[in-house]
């Protein structure tokens, strides 16, 4: 059981027949493939792909999870998450006192998901899709609210959902999903 | 050599293939810049004279999308390169970090368990399929079969979906880490994996009909840019286009990291050295990467529930970290990953991409950055094999001995 | 007065054939062309193809959209170009891929012929020489151009040129000695009702039909426009209409080939008899050679999805060695049929 070295041979150009014959064999391909084309194009407005659970989308914060750790602040390989202090109220003493949030700017996150994998509680967490439409690059900073809450995904409300499932004939085939992002 | 009549680029005669003979290079030669901008050139510039229409001198000028990927890997840690190294051949991503990580994994003297190990060659081969049939894609639009793209660039996306299945991302994976890999496979994950590999098998056989077998196609590749045995050695191809010229050198068979010493594939050699022979190298090479999946998800099926950590991290978990390995098979990282110190030291890694042989020499000073990361990627390393195929073949042959070496500029400028 | 004189140009019937069927239908056929070869190649491609634009005609008002794009897209001319043939030769070289038209009959009534029956005895003649005028605008284009891509394209052409334009005479030339006319009208009344050339030459069929996709740069022969290496060949320097005319100009030619061809092997109007009057006499049969000239297009059209391209030495070595000898057997075998009066 070792990988082994195989010299092979190649298939040679060879008489006339044979090339009349290679290109019979090409034209009923593709007429093979003319009459049934075996799509699995995904019609993207009328239709979207609804990811499943593990999919790398967009990260969104647990307030009440956190601990102020800033290890995903300090794993992010392209430096989209930092550490905000806001002033933040005790509820056993009532003194307030300064304690720190990730916010993060989706101009330079790279969905490598290294912050939700170091996150010691699993406050951040991943929604399963990622093409979320702003309107301006400023938008894309992420305040600790927007943080919080799952983006809207409005190009979901457009089409149907559906999900590929490997198939042994068609390679992907669309069955339909259930609603939601 | 008699007359007028000289060989530009011609070492092939042992093996009785046609040289392109040409005139003397004639003083009014045509001097022709292919790229960076221009639909064949891909993000690199061939500077090609051509006297009629017979290329007498090509220069790969490269260089064009140099990113410092060396210089980059310096600065920032010891984890946070991985996603960085994926950006060089990002359809190529666990083959081309993994050298780097086990590198890594060699200065800090940990070694990943079984399962992971497993876990990596897994993705391993699903992208080298993955770029193989990328390159396919390429191939044909380069030799105006657009349909080859099209049907390459849609069976990719099987290969791709498995990849996203396994680690959540379609391309950048980021999946292998010191002393282990990020995720594991759910259950229904191995069928999904043989159902794509007898897909693919059916596909491989229409492939032939429509692409390999089409004289057209055929034509176009035999005998075009031969890069002699002796040519591939002194100049340090690597990769398919090595093995496409007899040189059974991988590093899986050279020196096996991983598992691929207790796997059974074989190395597929072609002796003509020709692009159709590299063109075969690559289906051989999605065939046996199947096989390597087919055994590969037997063992995993077999060993479940075996830890894909290695103890030095999961020793250190707490109860959340132990509940999401139990139930999303996930495996958390530290936040002692995020500040990670890794023992002075230097070590190499090597791994067979796609394209070939990566070398990293990573060296540490014990501290909390790389002191140095030196890549040597295989385009980088083929780059030069234009200037030697392209001279003696026709303007019409450069896109087709391009597609053949299946070079891609942003692994090769870094 | 004036009216009169416009009528009188008009009334010509090689002129308004000329703007009717060559220039209305071509055009019509181009788009409808375009459209099948996006979407055949899409289908066996696995893809949708054109769609958006008009979901219920399949996406064939993309090809509107895009004809409309071009038509007033910023024509944008280099500096260094030679202007007046950078200019002229899109232009005039479209007109003439149309031109052949002006001498085709559509019927058999020679009340609707485009030229007196004189003259109509030399039509396929007439038309073959003006089908080998196009190429010299697209080598005048490249040359113009000023751009090394455009002259190296324009080369190619110049190359093919030489390969096809023999071979496709010499298959024209096939049907003409198996009939014993270059009446066109008379070559498609020969053939009425089933007796094509097609059938009974196919040999020179299969000749023509290789020059014709070597003439018009369809696959496996796009070898000026190779896009890999030459960009877009002569066409690489323009932009706007002056692109549309370049490449629609190529597929109008294809058409005209079409037309030339569905009237020498496909039988022309047959299997249906022309009668009497503008309905029964011209616009039926005239039809029926435009659905018949049509689906060559269209077959043609779908090579583009299963071949990729020659090499230029590799098509010119087709072209000589393969493609002559069997455009010359079948010049024998007209010959023969002639000989033992089959046709």
């Amino acid at each position: 059981m070792a990988p082994k070295p195989a010299v092979k041979t190649l298939p040679r150009r060879g008489s006339l027949i044979d090339g009349v014959k290679g290109n019979l064999q090409a034209l009923i391909v593709g007429l093979k493939y003319f009459l049934d084309p075996k799509r699995f194009t995904l019609v993207y407005p009328k239709e979207y792909s609804k990811l499943p659970k593990g999919y790398r989308g967009f990260i969104i914060l647990n307030k009440q999870k956190c601990i102020s750790c800033a290890a995903c602040a300090r794993i992010c390989p392209s430096a989209a998450m930092k550490m905000i202090r806001i002033p933040v109220k005790d509820p056993k003493t009532g003194k307030t006192r300064m304690k720190q949030y990730p916010v993060i700017n989706y101009q330079r996150c790279i969905f490598c998901g290294y912050c939700v994998d170091v996150c010691p509680t699993e406050a951040l967490y991943h929604v399963p899709y990622h093409d979320v439409v702003y309107e301006n690059l400023s938008e894309m900073f992420w305040d600790l609210e927007t943080f919080q809450k799952e983006p809207e995904y409005k190009t979901a409300k457009e089409g149907s959902p559906v999900k590929f499932l490997i198939h042994e004939e068609y390679g992907l085939i669309k069955v339909p999903a259930e609603e939601g992002g | 050599m008699s007359g007028d009549i000289r060989f530009y680029g011609a070492f092939k005669d042992e093996l009785g293939l046609k040289t392109i003979p040409s005139r003397r290079i004639a003083k009014d030669t045509y001097e022709i810049f292919i790229g960076p901008q221009h639909p064949g050139s891909g993000h690199m510039r061939i500077i090609i004279k051509v006297d009629g229409d017979v290329i007498v001198e090509a220069e790969p000028d490269i260089g064009y999308v140099h990113r410092t990927m060396e210089k980059l890997g310096e600065i920032r840690g010891w984890i946070k390169p991985i996603p960085l190294f994926e950006r060089m051949a990002i359809h190529d991503a666990c083959n081309i970090t993994l050298p780097y990580v086990r590198a890594v994994e060699k200065l800090m003297g940990v070694e990943a368990p079984e399962r992971a190990k497993y876990l990596r060659v897994l993705l391993c081969e699903i992208n080298r399929i993955a770029a193989h049939l990328y390159g396919f894609a390429i191939f044909g639009i380069f030799l105006g079969h657009s349909t080859m793209y099209m049907w390459a660039m849609g069976d990719r996306e099987v290969w791709i979906e498995l990849a996203q299945e396994l680690t959540g991302a379609r391309l950048t994976h980021s999946y292998p880490v010191p002393g282990g890999v990020r995720r594991d496979i759910h259950d229904e994950y191995p069928d999904m994996v043989r159902r794509a590999i007898r897909y693919m098998r059916k596909r491989l056989e229409d492939y032939r009909k429509l692409f390999l077998d089409n004289p057209v196609i055929k034509s176009r590749l035999e005998g075009v840019g031969v890069i002699s045995k002796k040519q591939v050695v002194e100049l340090g191809i690597v990769g398919p286009n090595a093995r496409g010229s007899g040189v059974a050198y991988d590093v899986r068979l050279a020196d096996p990291y991983e598992v691929y010493d207790q796997l059974d594939f074989e190395i597929p050699v072609f002796e003509e050295g020709d692009a159709l022979a590299r063109t075969y190298v690559r289906v051989e090479e999605i065939k046996q990467s199947m096989n390597i999946l087919e055994q590969v998800v037997d063992w995993l099926e077999k060993h479940k529930g075996e830890p894909i950590i290695h103890e030095s991290v999961s020793s250190k978990y707490g109860p959340v970290h132990k509940k999401v390995l139990q139930e999303q098979r996930r495996a958390k990282l530290l936040p002692l990953h995020a500040t990670m110190k890794v023992p002075a030291g230097r070590a190499i890694g090597r791994g067979e991409t796609a394209r070939g042989e990566v070398i990293y020499y990573v060296e540490s000073d014990g501290g909390l950055n790389p002191y140095r990361v030196r890549i040597v990627t295989p385009s980088a390393r083929n780059a030069i094999a234009f200037k030697y195929a392209l001279p003696g073949h026709k303007v019409m042959d450069l896109p087709a001995i391009y597609g053949s070496l299946d070079y891609f500029p942003p692994e090769s400028d870094r | 007065m004036v009216l009169d004189v416009v009528e009188a140009i008009l009334g010509f019937p090689p002129v308004w054939q000329v703007l009717v069927v060559g220039f209305g239908f071509s055009l019509l056929v181009s788009v409808v062309a375009v459209w099948f070869e996006r979407k055949t190649a899409a289908r066996v491609q696995r893809r949708l193809g054109p769609y958006w634009a008009s979901p219920r005609l399949g996406g064939l008002l993309h090809l509107v959209a895009d004809m409309l794009r071009y038509a007033f897209q910023q024509v944008i001319i280099p500096r260094g170009v030679d202007m007046t043939p950078f200019l002229v030769a899109p232009i005039v070289g479209m007109v003439i891929s149309i031109l052949p038209v002006a001498v085709v009959p559509f019927t058999s009534n020679p009340q609707y012929w485009p030229l007196p029956p004189g003259a109509m005895e030399y039509s396929l003649l007439i038309a073959l020489a003006i089908t080998t005028l196009p190429p010299i605008f697209i080598v005048a284009a490249g040359w113009a151009s000023n751009n090394k891509f455009a002259v190296i394209g324009g080369l190619r052409e110049a190359f093919i040129i030489t390969a096809y334009e023999l071979i496709a005479i010499l298959g024209f030339l096939a049907v003409a000695a198996a009939v014993g006319s270059f009446n066109l009208a008379v070559i498609a009344e020969a053939q009425n009702p089933v007796k094509w050339f097609m059938l009974l030459n196919p040999l020179a069929f299969l000749a023509v039909i290789i020059a014709v996709a070597m003439s018009t740069s369809a696959f496996p022969f796009e070898i000026p426009e190779s896009e890999s290496e030459v960009v877009a060949g002569p066409f690489t320097e323009y932009s706007g209409l002056l692109y549309a005319l370049n490449m629609g100009g190529a597929y109008m030619r294809r058409f005209i080939y079409g037309i030339l061809i569905a009237l020498t092997f496909m039988g022309g109007w047959a299997p249906y008899n022309p009668g009497e009057g503008i309905f029964a006499g011209y616009i039926v049969p005239s039809l029926i050679v435009t659905v018949k000239a049509l689906i060559i297009v269209l077959a043609i059209s779908f090579l583009r999805a299963v071949y990729g391209r020659y090499r230029l030495d590799q098509a010119l070595d087709i072209a000589w060695r393969l493609t002559l000898p069997l455009a010359l057997l079948g010049l024998a075998l007209g010959i023969i049929q002639a000989f033992i009066g089959l046709a």
